[in-house]
């Protein structure tokens, strides 16, 4: 990873919910998604705002829906991981696992 | 869902304050918490939804108020720099005419104490025109970050105000001193106005009744 482009601990949190929903990611499923995994109380805002920076870096992709009823007549924004994106999941996780080695429970520690 | 959870509407109030910090023609966010907002009615009750939807709309008006200062953070920061310079002329001008008018009429004030009076509330009212003004200009500035520049300069003269009573008071010891403070936010909540009238021209999704 070069620079800066490494990734913060909430946009690993999203760049991981959107691989887990696949094709069903956009505001609401990636929102809950983290509720349920988390156990932490997100805004959709927050999410939206680091969505735009991680689509800005170039890790995610996104493409609006049609508009429809049960929504009140807006469209959904859908989200995916692209290549660049799952590379630096991987780094991201290869560090993370490469720092944890050895260290056992963590609970031991606290 | 239930016909009732069918039926009925989020918060309006708390639709348009997302709609103040969300990219014009972008209304993905918003259709994310109806979605939301509808599911949750249904399943636990209207009064926990409305009460979630509120919280959900403060927080996400914060992190949108973040996120267009991190989008675009020197052009912001031009158009705030520019509102405090112009808020700095303009607010003098109320000011200016007051005490051009004492001067020239100051036996006629002498005797009409009451005209006086109304004079000084009238200067007040300038001060809130002014600031109306310079939140426009801010806003026109700021195309398509309007409240995050017009927000910041209203929390700038803010904390100005508020920290310039508080050291009254350290100084004088009248905590009376802070009852100010309302005619000082005054300004800078006309500011925010300025900001907020000349988003709803540019977008109308901002509008109260487009929840």
């Amino acid at each position: 990873m070069a620079g800066r482009d490494y990734l913060g601990e909430f946009e690993h949190i999203i760049m991981l919910a959107l691989l887990r929903l696949e094709d069903r990611a956009y505001g609401v499923t990636v929102r809950q998604e983290i509720e349920l995994r988390t156990k932490r109380e997100v805004s959709i805002g927050a999410v939206y705002a680091t969505l735009d920076r991680l689509e800005k870096k170039g890790y995610v992709k996104s493409r609006r829906s049609d508009p429809t009823p049960e929504r009140g007549g807006r469209s959904k924004r859908f989200f995916r991981v692209t290549a660049q994106g799952v590379t630096a999941v991987n780094q991201i996780q290869r560090a993370l696992s490469s720092m944890s080695e050895g260290l056992g429970m963590i609970g031991s520690y606290s | 869902m239930t016909s009732q959870a069918r039926f009925v509407q989020p918060p309006r109030f708390a639709t348009w304050l997302v709609n103040l910090f969300t990219v014009p023609q972008d209304d993905s966010i918003v259709g994310d918490l109806f979605e939301e907002f509808r599911n949750l009615a249904s399943r636990s009750g209207v009064g926990f939804a409305r009460r979630w939807y509120w919280r959900q709309a403060v927080k996400t008006a914060a992190s949108l108020f973040t996120l267009g200062w991190l989008a675009a953070p020197w052009s912001t920061a031009a158009a705030v720099l520019g509102g405090f310079l112009l808020a700095g002329y303009v607010n003098g001008l109320p000011d200016k005419a007051l005490s051009v008018a004492t001067d020239r009429y100051l036996l006629y004030w002498s005797s009409h104490f009451q005209a006086y009076l109304w004079l000084l509330r009238g200067m007040l009212i300038g001060h809130i025109i002014a600031s109306l003004f310079v939140g426009s200009m801010v806003a026109l500035a700021a195309k398509g970050r309007e409240m995050v520049a017009t927000m910041t300069l209203a929390l700038i003269f803010c904390a100005m105000a508020g920290i310039g009573c508080l050291w009254l008071v350290a100084k004088t010891g009248e905590i009376a001193s802070l009852s100010g403070l309302l005619w000082y936010w005054a300004d800078p909540l006309a500011i925010v106005v300025g900001g907020i009238i000349v988003r709803r021209r540019r977008s109308p999704m901002t509008a109260v009744g487009s929840a």
